[in-house]
């Protein structure tokens, strides 16, 4: 499960492929099943396209008969090469940004700010909307004066120069990285009305680096070394205690990302790389990997980062982020624009392999139907998903739920706060339920608002 | 603690579940002889990989543990035991340490991870070094070796360390001004020694502060953490040095009332604090056994299509799709976030210390 990484591209369901059809189809009579649907298509007695009844739905709009004018692109130059020798987005996206709240921390140095994710496309996030969050501020490091070490329970401690590195064997694998405070403010009811502030703790991105095996084994780690306890060198000395079944299993040390060198606010030059585990694992700025032989009980892995349930006791080594989904189109960032046809997206990940269905409700969770992806199914990364939605311009509830490989179903949100309580913090990861006001001749604005159950 | 795990686990196992559409027929009926310790199949790896790694599924579940109530998916409780592939495990206290430094384990459910790691390690009999890195002395490395590890491995030597009253002076002059003379917590940043009880029993209650005497489970953190990041703006400060950061330890851990032997005896000004004391009293942190290793997922649910029952609809478990919770409002009516901050009821923060 964790080694093939493109094992199916964009599979669709029968379910799914028939309700894409269903608008091609509607009013034919000639429809019996998916199975109808090629034969229909090509049969010579007038089932073809027909340009006619394709703009039917057009009928009786207003025309524009203005003439368009040109605007100030065609009639001048724009500008030449070189003008920005590191390319920026338009001016006009300034908006996109990734956002913080300053009332989260006591100050920016250890802090988080959020991925605009109802703003992204596909599965890849740019690296300057990468979602980012510190424990010690961001440090400028000089690769050239940047070193790796690997010692403690190994036959030979090495030390490792960036070029030492990329002489490695490489590997590039796309991975979602998630905070597993992701979602924290809504245990206990709603606060954020936007999926930025509900789910924007994360990021998907492609890294470029060494698999952490290689390294281990270059070092000659001794059987007894049953623990990873990677460091960085940052003001924090980020560090966690990593078993070494995770770290031998898919683990890597990254040096790039989406094609470039790391940014400075995830890890440059360097950043441990352990899929669909919490993100505080992934160290950045790595310096420093001791093999031990227990783990070091590390502040990020006892005071922080472990979950308090209601009777007082409290989860700890917490890992592995569990499935979980959000839509992101219609969400309470947008505004519904009248009944009528909808493309609900969003975006499924699991941290324990690939996705296998996602469904939605729109009616709070009574009902669902199977969606389909539009995006590559990876192993530990975002996952796009799509279903058409004909709205009635009725109150509507829309929910996500998705189903991993390993059989996990996402659960609904009171079963995980009777479970867990609402002072876990960590690992919110049910479902969440946006309410699409209803229509009412626009008297609503088309607001569409987060709701708990 | 185990109660807990207990209670979560029977809990959630028992809610929804309808069929599956797996068969695994064949399977559930091993032979006393193809289960270890006669309660879970044996060839438990081989179960899940043919179910492609569907781990959670009910008939995987139930080819592994078998099918009644004792041993079925409904009887997960009864499992809790670290050979068991669904127990998620706890494995406290195996290293000897002197006081049980926890250890977790991937599950062996999670059978891909095992073979992979088998993989690219354990049966990789043929790797040999590259050579690309330089051999570097474990001597080289005194400086950025900077780890305590919760058996006090990487403390500085007995005589190393300070009174208390002196500890206490390092923190008032260099911690102080953020977390309070007496570790009571300031502008905003987190409180050290505060006793909240971390039980709540109404899911309005506010989240407890998790400070170091009511949560930490191990003293040996304390150390590794402040000298590792601590003056938050100077941190590893050469100018504190081992002896100020042990003195500070022992003052934060004063503050806490934690004990230093059985009889109950606390930290006086005059006691000498080096890491002979600290690991004394490691072993008093009160809330050390409250700790369980994570053993998600406990929420078996079954994919429902339609009708689902009234558990997994809005409304809180009543199938009610419009009883449901907003934002709170702002007095003008629009919903907004952080109402109780930006009315200025709580302070800055702290509503949410865990991050």
């Amino acid at each position: 499960m964790t080694d093939n990484i493109v094992d199916k591209v964009a599979v669709q369901t029968e379910d799914s492929r028939n309700q894409g059809r269903r608008a091609f189809l509607k009013g034919s009579a000639a429809v019996a099943g998916g199975v109808m649907f090629t034969s229909a298509a090509n049969a010579a007695g007038g089932a073809g396209f027909d340009p006619k009844k394709a703009v039917a739905p057009y009928a009786g709009k207003a025309e524009i008969t203005d003439v368009l004018q040109d605007g100030a692109a065609r009639k001048s130059l724009g500008f030449g090469v070189r003008k920005y020798p590191y390319g920026m987005p338009s001016p006009f996206e300034k908006e996109v940004q990734r956002r913080t709240l300053e009332w989260l921390t006591p100050d920016s140095m250890a802090s988080i700010t959020m991925s605009p994710i109802h703003q992204l496309n596909g599965i890849i996030t740019p690296n300057g909307l990468h979602f980012e969050r510190y424990h010690g501020g961001v440090p400028t490091i000089n690769p050239d004066d940047h070193r790796l070490v690997i010692h403690g329970l190994v036959e030979r401690p090495l030390i490792f120069t960036m070029d030492d590195l990329k002489r490695f064997p490489s590997i590039s694998r796309i991975h979602f990285i998630e905070c597993p405070a992701n979602g924290a403010l809504e245990w206990k009811g709603v606060q954020l009305n936007s999926v930025q502030w509900t789910h924007g703790m994360m990021s998907c991105v492609e890294y470029t680096g060494v698999r952490l095996s290689d390294l281990l084994k270059e070092a000659g780690i001794k059987p007894e070394g049953k623990w990873i306890i990677p460091e960085g060198a940052d003001a924090s000395g980020m560090s966690r205690s990593v078993p070494v079944e995770l770290a031998m299993d898919d683990c890597f040390v990254a040096y790039a990302q989406n094609g470039e060198a790391l940014r400075r606010e995830q890890g440059y030059p360097i950043r441990l790389v352990v899929p669909g585990c919490e993100a505080n694992m992934w160290v950045k700025y790595l310096r420093r990997i001791m093999v031990h032989d227990v783990p070091i009980q590390h502040r990020e892995e006892t005071s922080k980062y472990t979950e308090l349930m209601p009777d007082g006791t409290a989860q700890r080594f917490s890992w592995y982020m569990e499935a979980n989904s959000v839509i992101t189109y219609p969400s309470p960032d947008f505004k519904m624009q009248g009944p009528g046809k909808y493309y609900i997206r969003g975006l499924a990940w699991s941290g324990r392999g690939k996705v296998a269905n996602v469904d939605i409700s729109i009616d709070g969770g009574k009902n669902w139907k199977e969606a389909h992806f539009t995006s590559v199914v990876l192993d530990k990364a975002w996952t796009r998903f799509e279903m058409e939605w004909e709205w009635d311009g009725s109150e509507a509830f829309l929910m996500s739920r998705v189903t991993d490989e390993t059989g996990y179903v996402q659960p609904p949100m009171p079963q995980m706060r009777n479970l867990e309580g609402t002072n876990n913090v960590y690992h919110r990861t049910a479902m969440v339920t946006w309410r699409v006001h209803g229509w009412d001749q626009g008297k609503n604005g088309g607001m569409i608002e987060n709701v708990q159950y | 603690m185990f109660n807990t795990k207990q209670t979560l686990v029977a809990a959630s196992v028992a809610i929804l579940f309808s069929g599956s559409a797996l068969a695994m027929s064949g399977n559930s009926d091993s032979k006393a002889g193809d289960k270890i310790d006669g309660k879970y199949a044996a060839n438990y790896a081989e179960i899940i990989k043919k179910a492609d790694g569907k781990y959670l599924d009910k008939a995987v579940i139930e080819a592994i543990l078998g099918a009644d109530e004792t041993h079925g998916r409904n009887g997960l409780v009864g499992k809790l035991d670290p050979a068991n592939p669904y127990s998620f495990e706890v494995d406290d206290s195996i290293d000897g340490g002197n006081h049980g430094n926890a250890q977790c384990k991937i599950p062996a459910a999670f059978t891909e991870v095992h073979e992979s790691a088998a993989k690219h390690y354990h049966d990789d009999s043929s790797f040999v070094a590259n050579g690309f890195g330089t051999p570097i002395a474990e001597a080289a490395l005194s400086k950025w070796n900077i780890t305590v590890d919760g058996d006090g491995k990487g403390l500085p030597s007995a005589d190393v360390g300070m009174t208390i009253e002196e500890g206490g002076k390092v923190y008032v002059q260099f911690c102080g001004m953020c977390h309070g003379d007496f570790g009571e917590g300031a502008k905003g940043y987190l409180a050290l020694a505060v006793d909240q009880n971390l039980v709540t029993s109404s899911f309005t209650d506010p989240a407890p502060m998790k400070a170091v005497g009511n949560y930490w489970p191990y003293a040996t953190t304390i150390f590794d953490y402040i000298r590792r990041t601590m003056p938050f703006w100077t941190p590893n400060a050469s100018f504190i040095g081992d002896a100020g950061y042990l003195g500070m330890t022992g003052y934060i851990l004063q503050s806490n009332y934690i004990k230093i032997d059985d009889e109950g005896n606390e930290l006086d000004d005059e006691t000498f604090f080096n890491s002979e004391m600290l690991m004394k009293m490691n072993k008093y942190m009160p809330n050390q056994g409250n700790f369980f290793c994570d053993h998600r997922p406990v929420i078996h649910n079954e994919r429902c299509m339609t009708n689902c029952p009234d558990a997994q609809v809005g409304g809180n478990g009543k199938g009610d799709a419009t009883d449901y919770r907003e934002a709170r409002k702002l007095p003008d009516g629009t919903p907004q976030y952080n109402v109780p901050q930006r009315m200025h009821e709580d302070p800055p923060g702290v509503g949410h210390s865990g991050m």
